[in-house]
């Protein structure tokens, strides 16, 4: 090596060039291959993340098929109501399925066809007669043969996201309205369909213009913000930005233009509904203009457009003036770009914001089931296994029972509040009343409603699966249940003692309860006791079986949460759920079969193939013979006791079984009980825990008698078991009755535990009678 | 009229006998359903089984029985199925359920019985399923 003039270079000045040279080459291969194991760390994360958003589509939900026969007990009008439900229309056209024909009492439908559990069911032309109440009569049109058995296809009830249990309406690119996309490109990344991932010359502009004050665009494509989208801290740091470019040229790389706009359209973030995310256009469009993506006007997908850029600061709602300048720069923006015309965009500058007062619906219209729904999908898949594409979740629900339930609910909390507004009802606000309401089917556990609160369309708290509140009276049935299972001690007339008590447990302050009404009634029949529910009679009576043998029945009947052994809780001093509060009393009016309540039937692939059938289960866990007792008590409760209220919503022929419950300063109001057909709970009361001033007969029974007057119940005839017998007793003596005596009920008894004396009333052959039965005893 | 003891136990005597014949009747044949969708599915059902198709029986038989849930013979035949798919303790379960709608229908009660007998048994419950048997047979 030779420096300067020809003088050689001295030996320990050559040597460091080379070694400069060599470490530098080191560090700059040893920041080659960081850099490179860096980018197939983030190509494997963009692909991940890419794939899993674009892959999973949301299952999608539906309620239960209505099923078709000769006999089924369906009105004409009911049948009209289902038809509009899924969404037929009047007047049949051609092949086109999903219309119908109607004269008088007489259809024709065109349904359309579906995949079921047990295979698929074409579109067919039915022609359906129905004739007080009943279906008379169902053939095939293009035949005439009766069909025997048929099902409209269900409701579409809504979607769920499972990978990232979000709300989404997810468009196909080709469904996004044009105006939007140029609008998108023009504001947002006017190079997006040239460049590779990211745009340089943008960035600098942008930073230039940033610089210089004016500018529409940011510097970023697209792409880089929808990988922007994918994390959910919005750090501004320098390695957050130099992540963020290389995902996006990654991105760019391994999918086309088109697949990563629709990704785009669907997960950009456009706002905040209370404590929803609103990701993608198809759901912004719904909750901003409670439209469809592709009905939106070129002002409104303008709008939109505007918004990506900060949905917070140019919120419509909290910022409309903001959103309207924002708006109509990006109508310019497409002008500028030759998209729109100088008319077009005019005209639509002109035109108002016209986003609508924020719709609380979400992407379904039953969110507290289908949460439910979620819940239970979630005990037998992981996440990850729901990510299949499109899955079908049918599952119980009535969408007749759920509207009863809904508007039962929210009319009697709007008229107990009107009450409470009266000057005489003193302090208690009149308004914040709130509910839930669960109705199930008794035989099978399927829930066919489910309310959540009075505004019955809010994702919001789901009080009927989580509002967790003492249950009061509602535990009283578990304490007869326990001793008239104790045939040899107690029956429904055994007397019961009313009178004071004070009981003491290790450990615990004294207890005495009290009942309503303040006073004490001495000794009463079991019956009465239960259907006055008399708090005193009923703990005396729960101390006597033991307090850990009534828990243990609660046990049985489905009760998983803890319940404090303590003689309290035999008057309801544990905190249940109505969900919970549903599958007890489900396993009363089965007569002693507990179904465990169930929202889904079937999962299926979106092919139509069979995944997961939630199988029909019961479990025999109380003796049927206690069961069919306790559910006479529970009648006489309604007929006599403190439910006599519901004969104002239903004839005395349905029969029904219920149980009031009231909890201290009226916090609490509840109703649970059961037809021939239908269980259901309704829990009323405020989310703060303050008094409601309302009785469970007051408040929650109102609801619940509203409910069931509108679903043409059943009446409760439950089968007698061959351990039972029917007898006549004078009530007065307590014996055995006969038709000389007046007032004589007819009472159930487990055989062998009913009086064998006769009433002194009963005719004047007692003695003989008497012996009688004793010969043949 | 005299007031004879022994005359009113004679008409009574009578009385009982007579009554009690009455109470004697033929068992009743198994009955299926009036219903022609019901007893479609049944069929169904039953085809089912015998290809063992275990999942389509079951689905055809809950189908059923949301249109005839007091049936006990759409129980009963569920409790076969899942006898026959090795759920002991189900098929006893159902068994039981299709007793309490059974009513007199002596020919259903002994099936059942049998049924709850033979799962118990499977489940390695020897006294429950010879008390069950017994009982099966006290029906037959």
């Amino acid at each position: 090596m030779m420096g300067g003039r020809g003088n050689p270079v001295p030996q320990n000045f050559r040597i460091r060039p080379r070694a400069i040279a060599l470490g530098l080459l080191a560090v700059l291969l040893a920041g080659l291959a960081a850099l490179a194991m860096f980018t197939v760390a983030l190509d494997f994360k963009v692909r991940e993340e890419f794939d899993g958003r674009r892959f999973a589509l949301p299952a999608r939900v539906y309620a239960r098929p209505l099923e078709l026969f000769a006999g089924a007990r369906l009105s004409a009008e009911r049948f009209a109501d289902e038809l509009a439900q899924v969404g037929y229309k009047e007047g049949l056209q051609a092949d086109e399925p999903g219309r119908f024909e109607r004269s008088g009492n007489r259809f024709r439908v065109l349904t359309r066809p579906i995949v079921f559990w047990d295979g698929p069911q074409p579109s067919l032309v039915l022609d359906l007669s129905f004739r007080d109440g009943s279906l008379t009569r169902i053939t095939d049109a293009a035949d005439g043969k009766p069909v025997t058995l048929v099902r409209l296809d269900p409701e579409y009830i809504g979607g769920i996201y499972p990978a990232h249990n979000e709300d989404r309406v997810l468009v196909r690119l080709d469904e996004v309205p044009p105006d939007l996309l140029n609008g998108l490109i023009a504001v947002e990344d006017r190079k997006y369909y040239s460049h590779a991932g990211i745009d340089p010359r943008g960035m600098t502009r942008a930073l230039l213009s940033t610089l210089s004050g004016a500018g529409v665009q940011g510097g970023s494509t697209l792409t880089q913000q929808l990988v922007k989208n994918f994390f959910l801290t919005p750090e501004r740091t320098l390695k957050r930005k130099f992540t963020e470019i290389i995902m996006a040229l990654l991105l760019e790389r391994h999918y086309g233009k088109d697949e990563i706009l629709e990704t785009y359209i669907n997960e950009i973030y456009l706002g905040q509904d209370r404590n929803r995310a609103i990701h993608g256009f198809g759901l912004a469009a719904q909750f901003y203009f409670d439209k469809r993506l592709k009905d939106l006007s070129l002002a409104e997908s303008a709008l939109l457009v505007g918004m990506v850029k900060g949905p917070s600061w140019y919120d419509p709602h909290r910022h409309p003036e903001r959103a309207l300048q924002r708006r109509n720069l990006a109508l310019q923006a497409m002008r500028d770009e030759g998209y729109i015309s100088d008319e077009q965009y005019l005209r639509a500058k002109l035109a108002p914001l016209g986003v609508v007062a924020k719709p609380s619906m979400g992407t379904t219209p039953y969110p507290a089931f289908l949460d439910l729904v979620r819940r239970q999908l979630l005990q037998y898949y992981r996440e990850d296994d729901l990510r299949s594409e499109g899955l079908q979740i049918f599952t119980t629900l009535e969408p007749r029972a759920q509207a009863a339930a809904e508007t039962a609910l929210s009319t009697r909390l709007a008229q107990l509040e009107r009450r409470m507004a009266q000057p005489r009802n003193g302090t208690a606000e009149a308004h914040g009343l709130e509910g839930a309401v669960v109705v199930a089917d008794p035989q099978s556990g399927e829930i066919k409603a489910l309310v959540g609160g009075r505004d019955p369309r809010y994702q919001g708290f789901n009080r009927a699966l989580d509002a967790r509140r003492p249950v009061g009276s509602l535990m009283k049935p578990v304490v007869y249940f326990t001793a008239l299972a104790s045939p040899e001690h107690f029956t429904l007339i055994s007397p019961l003692d009313d009178g004071p008590l004070v009981s003491h447990e290790p450990g615990r302050a004294a207890w005495e309860p009290k009942n309503y009404d303040g006073t004490t009634h001495g000794l009463v029949p079991l019956r009465a006791a239960l259907a006055h529910s008399y708090n005193i009679a009923t703990a005396r009576l729960g101390l006597t079986m033991g307090v850990q043998g009534v828990l243990d029945n609660a046990r049985r009947m489905g009760i998983e949460r803890d319940m404090p052994p303590y003689a309290a809780t035999l008057l309801g001093a544990v905190d249940l759920s109505p969900l919970d509060v549903a599958q007890m009393y489900q396993t009363f009016a089965s007569g002693g079969f507990r179904a465990p309540l169930r929202a889904i039937r079937e999962v299926l692939t979106a092919q139509g193939e069979p995944l997961q059938h939630y199988s029909l289960s019961v479990e025999q866990v109380l003796d049927p013979a206690p069961v069919y007792l306790l559910t006479a008590a529970l009648q006489g409760a309604v007929r006599e006791g403190t439910g006599q209220g519901l004969s104002a919503w239903l004839p005395p022929d349905i029969n029904a079984a219920g149980k009031t419950g009231t909890t201290d300063d009226w916090r609490d109001s509840w109703f649970a009980g059961y037809t021939g057909d239908r269980v259901a709970v309704v829990w009323v009361g405020r989310d703060d825990n303050s008094p409601t001033s309302f009785t469970g007969a007051s408040g929650a029974m109102t609801v619940w008698g509203e409910l069931m007057s509108r679903l043409d119940p059943e009446p409760l005839l439950p089968p007698v078991p061959e351990n039972v017998e029917r007898v006549w007793i004078d009530p007065d003596s307590g014996l055995r009755a006969d038709e000389a005596c007046t007032g004589a009920v007819e009472l159930p008894f487990i055989t062998g535990s009913a009086p064998e004396e006769f009433a002194p009333c009963a005719r004047s052959g007692t003695r003989l009678r008497n012996w009688f039965r004793g010969l043949f005893q | 009229m005299k007031d004879t003891p022994s005359l009113h136990i004679a008409l009574l005597l009578t009385v009982a006998l007579a009554s009690g014949c009455a109470t004697v009747r033929a068992p009743e044949p198994p009955t299926s359903s009036h219903n022609t969708a019901v007893q479609v599915l049944l069929d169904t059902a039953h085809a089912a089984l015998e290809d063992g198709r275990f999942a389509s029986a079951t689905a055809a038989l809950e189908r059923a029985l949301r249109i005839e849930p007091r049936n006990p013979v759409l129980w009963q035949e569920l409790a076969q199925a899942h006898l026959r798919a090795g759920n002991h303790a189900q098929a006893e379960n159902f068994a039981a359920r299709s007793n309490t709608w059974a009513g007199g229908n002596r020919a259903l009660l002994a099936s059942n019985w049998q049924i709850i007998g033979e799962a118990r048994a499977a489940r390695g419950n020897a006294a429950g399923a010879r008390q069950a048997l017994e009982r099966a047979e006290r029906f037959r």
